[in-house]
């Protein structure tokens, strides 16, 4: 049997077809779908990879594989910090893949080591290299040994192969890659007192810097590992620097004797979590994302746990000015619907702080969440009169969310720059929070975490439904006071 | 089928020996940077802006989850080219093949969105698998009433310009000549290599339509399906890339006899020369006079509005870096606002672009060999342009340098096309050029430092 599809008119877009992409009808078809994605929201592992790798001075991420990944990494990061985004790929070709890629490896590391200077290299892999099973450990050691790269250079590797898992994945194996291969094993129970923070994937500079300010106000001496906040908003100087900070690679080589570990996120850190907690015996914690006031008590209590220092009264009174703004504005989001899109661990922290405003999340979409994480998000509906209604699904896309937001309508959308033609088709506003942010300018630069955070998602959100109102109600409704 | 490399004759066009010229069968030199794309890539960026069909990654998320919707190539109509449409491949369909899920996955795009056509792209992983998407479209044809078309141009085949040739291949072999026309029109042409980045081409049409010339087809800019399966039926090609279709046009003058020209349409003067040709090959006599008058008419309105920038522009310096029709458009266009090229390079077109851009540069110019950033940032501290005309990766490189730069690639908002576009570029220009912030940034913090 043929599919007919041929159109009713000149146009595929026509009045009719937009129609019925709204119908339930549709939806049900639209769900149907077993091989095809559409608009997926996800990248590929060596994105995480790369991300991950400009958090260490003097790291120059190196990618092993075809030249066309390499180019789209630096093209989205750069576009979503508006900074440059130094990154080198050894440009696999036809021959590579048939004889493997050891000699594009060597000439690569030895011409970026003679290019660029970095103090160091984190090699990580697209899944060209990966299908054809590149041994990275093998390639790097004979590099060394042919002389392309000083016996001692610095050079830490990961698998990470796209056909698995998403650019979360990535992050997770690069920075498992970074503590197998450049840290120092422990010296039995001694510890250098540093509590070692682990970000996770996050493109906001401004939440690694929130971090920091949050664990210095509680007195805890803190290495954040890897901190690309540096890198990610260096300040303008006027000369380029290709490595503008990050964390010294004297405390990456201590991490493993760190007083404690504590992951700022779950779903990209499960193997890193792991082989900190399991096989290292370091004193670790995972804290939910510290989105909202409640996640970031929890993160702060835990920190409290770990080193038994106090929160101190001006992180208290941070706090109480959050109530307070929570308070002012608990009207606007009270009871409002929300559909939301993004990284697992970034929607557990959102989702939580949406229900102690009293938003209802409805649709949570998670293309690359996993069944632990459907749990996890589940009971925390459950946890809340607000959750009733919501849903989750994971493995699907943002067209799946089209048909969502079609079929049972919400008033705001949650989610990154992707998310702007669904939010214009349903006719509702977008609030810009995730990766990547590139139609909006310095998003990026104020933090979504802490209790600075709160506010500033509280007034982002709040904001933009005043703004929504002011742009379409009547004049009678044109109010000074809102 | 697979495009055999070979037959796009790369070897033999690689007969430059000059120094920064661009190295069309050369590798790229591991370890040195990552400015160049795929020929994946390239292939998406001829044929994605194709408007009303379907663009399939058969790949893993790489490609298509971190390139959907990434372009600025606008469309006047349906929206879907800019779907990012994948088969998302797994662990398990490396290891069992993706064919069966290619093949599902076309039906299921057939239903879900009713295109014009459905592209099929190779990935490097679905290449490397043996995946045969030849096959795989050939069955999925059975089950769907539309075209489906497979795209031979994984990444590993090397530069962006392999995979734009590739494209070149199959809109020949299988688009091209398969529908004919409603009706012979005497002053048909087809645009080859304009993708309507930011709406370029729009700026190009008001002239064609006050001169009475219909746009058969776009290649593939705004480009319908339909009508560049009719573009065999236009009296001439425009080549507006040629760095990307140069192999399209010429088979096409093979196979129907169709003249091609190469031309233009960035600055006053290239603009006003492509439609002399233009006139000038379809060879009607009135169309040929009532060119002159558009002609003068618009260069005078023009150069009436881009007078004041002009003035202020005058004797500023620029380096230019990119690709294509603008390696060498761009030094005129420049030219035209007072603006003398320091330094230009590019890496991403095809050894006549080069040599063009060497004859209107100054001899006294540089020609950019080494193309990565670390070479990029050596010639910008020893040159100190007062601006640098290249694509997005650049954009934020130049910024920390403290020079004004002008965004000439995919990535930018604004389109520089034709009459209207120069007036756009001009504006632009003198935006970037004159912003107080750069003022901002050579002032010394505390005051009483040296200025910089």
């Amino acid at each position: 049997m043929s599919v007919d599809t041929t159109c009713c008119n000149n146009s595929c877009d026509n009045q009719a077809i937009s129609e019925w992409i709204k119908s339930e009808e549709y939806k049900e078809k639209n769900f149907s779908r077993e091989a095809l994605t559409i608009n997926p929201s996800k990248a590929c592992q060596p994105l995480g990879a790369m991300l991950c790798a400009l958090g260490i001075e003097g790291c120059l991420p190196f990618v092993h594989g075809s030249q066309g990944c390499a180019a789209y990494f630096r093209n989205n990061l750069s576009r979503h910090l508006r900074e440059p985004v130094p990154t080198v790929s050894d440009s696999m070709t036809e021959d590579a893949a048939v004889f493997g890629g050891q000699a594009n490896m060597i000439d690569g590391l030895k011409n970026a080591h003679a290019l660029y200077h970095p103090a160091m290299m984190a090699v990580f892999t697209t899944c060209m290299a990966e299908v054809i099973g590149d041994d990275l450990k093998a390639f790097i050691t004979n590099a060394r040994n042919q002389g392309a790269i000083p016996e001692d250079f610095p050079i830490a590797f990961a698998h990470t192969p796209s056909f698995v898992g998403s650019h979360i994945t990535g992050w997770d194996n690069m920075f498992k890659g970074l503590l197998q291969s450049l840290a120092d094993p422990r010296h039995g129970k001694w510890t250098n007192g540093r509590l070692y923070l682990v970000p996770g994937f996050d493109a906001y500079p401004a939440n690694l810097r929130e971090y920091r300010r949050l664990v210095d106000a509680m007195g805890i001496p803190v290495t954040i590992l890897p901190d690309a906040s540096e890198p990610m908003d260096a300040p303008h100087t006027g000369e380029y620097e290709l490595y503008p900070g990050g964390t010294p690679m004297a405390e990456l080589a201590d991490a493993l004797n760190a007083s404690g570990f504590v992951f700022m996120q779950k779903y990209s850190t499960q193997n890193s979590f792991k082989f900190v907690k399991n096989v290292q015996k370091i004193n670790t914690e995972v804290v939910t994302m510290p989105i909202g006031i409640k996640n970031t008590d929890n993160f702060l209590m835990a920190l409290t746990e770990m080193t038994g220092k106090a929160v101190p009264a001006e992180l208290e009174r941070e706090r109480g000015r959050a109530v307070d703004a929570a308070t002012d504005a608990h009207q606007y989001i009270h009871g409002r619907r929300f559909a939301l899109f993004g990284d697992p661990d970034l929607l557990i922290g959102l989702v939580g702080f949406l229900l102690e405003m009293g938003g209802m999340p409805v649709h949570i979409v998670c293309t690359n969440g996993n069944a632990k994480f459907k749990k996890e998000m589940d009971a925390l509906l459950a946890s809340s009169p607000f959750g009733s209604e919501g849903k989750v699904y994971i493995g699907k896309d943002l067209w799946h969310l089209h048909s969502l937001l079609m079929t049972e309508p919400v008033d705001m959308l949650i989610g990154d720059s992707h998310g702007k033609y669904l939010a214009k088709d349903a006719g509702i506003p977008l609030a810009r929070v995730g990766f990547p942010l590139t139609d909006r300018v310095n998003l990026h630069r104020s933090p979504i975490v802490g209790y600075q955070g709160a506010i500033n998602l509280i007034s982002l959100i709040a904001n933009t439904f005043i703004e929504e109102l002011d742009r379409t109600c009547s004049d009678e409704r044109f109010e000074l006071l809102r | 089928m697979f495009v055999n490399l070979s037959k796009l004759h790369l070897k033999e066009e690689c007969p430059l020996e000059d120094k920064g010229a661009p190295k069309l069968c050369m590798k790229a030199l591991p370890g040195e940077g990552a400015e160049r794309s795929c020929a994946f890539d390239g292939a998406r960026v001829v044929l994605m802006p194709i408007a009303d069909a379907a663009h399939i990654v058969h790949g893993p998320i790489a490609c298509a989850g971190n390139s959907w919707d990434n372009r600025g190539a606008r469309s006047s109509g349906p929206q879907l080219y800019r779907r990012g449409l994948t088969t998302d491949l797994h662990e398990m369909d490396v290891v069992y093949g993706g064919e069966k899920k290619l093949e599902k996955a076309i039906v299921e795009v057939a239903y879900t969105h009713q295109p014009k056509a459905i592209f099929v792209y190779a990935s490097c992983v679905s290449a490397l698998i043996g995946d045969d998407i030849d096959k795989a479209c050939q069955e999925a044809q059975k089950e769907v009433s539309v075209p489906v078309i497979p795209v031979n141009a994984p990444g590993f085949m090397g530069d962006k310009n392999i995979g734009n040739r590739v494209s070149g291949e199959v809109l020949l072999q299988q688009v091209i000549g398969t529908a004919e026309p409603e009706e012979d029109h005497p002053f048909a042409i087809n645009f080859i290599g304009e993708y309507n980045i930011a709406g370029d081409l729009w700026g190009i049409l008001p002239s064609l339509d006050a001169l009475g010339i219909k746009l058969l087809s776009s290649i593939s800019g705004d480009g319908r399906f339909d009508d560049i399966r009719k573009a065999h039926r236009a009296k001439l090609n425009v080549l507006v890339c040629s760095k990307s279709l140069t192999n399209l046009v010429k088979k096409m003058e093979q196979k129907w006899g169709m003249p091609y020209i190469e031309g233009s349409f960035y600055g006053i003067h290239d603009t006003s020369e492509t439609l002399r040709m233009i006139a000038q090959m379809l060879g009607d006599q009135s169309l040929i006079e009532r060119t002159e008058k558009h002609i003068a008419e618009q260069e005078e309105k023009t150069r009436q509005i881009i007078d004041p920038y002009k003035k202020k522009l005058a004797g500023k310096r620029a380096v230019l870096f990119t690709g294509g029709v603008k390696t060498w458009s761009m030094v005129t266009t420049l030219k035209e606002l007072g603006i003398e090229v320091l330094a230009g390079g590019t890496q991403n077109s095809t050894p006549e672009d080069f040599l063009r851009m060497k004859a209107l540069m100054d001899p006294e110019a540089q020609i950019i060999e080494d193309t990565s950033a670390a070479g990029f940032l050596t010639l910008i501290a020893e040159k100190k342009p007062d601006l640098i005309v290249a694509g997005g990766k650049t954009k934020y490189l130049a910024h920390k340098t403290r020079t004004p730069f002008l965004d000439i690639n995919h990535g930018r908002s604004l389109p520089y096309a034709g009459y209207r576009g120069m007036v756009t570029f001009a504006e632009a220009v003198h935006r970037t050029v004159f912003s107080p912030v750069w003022e901002k940034l050579r002032q010394s913090f505390p005051p009483g430092g040296e200025a910089r």
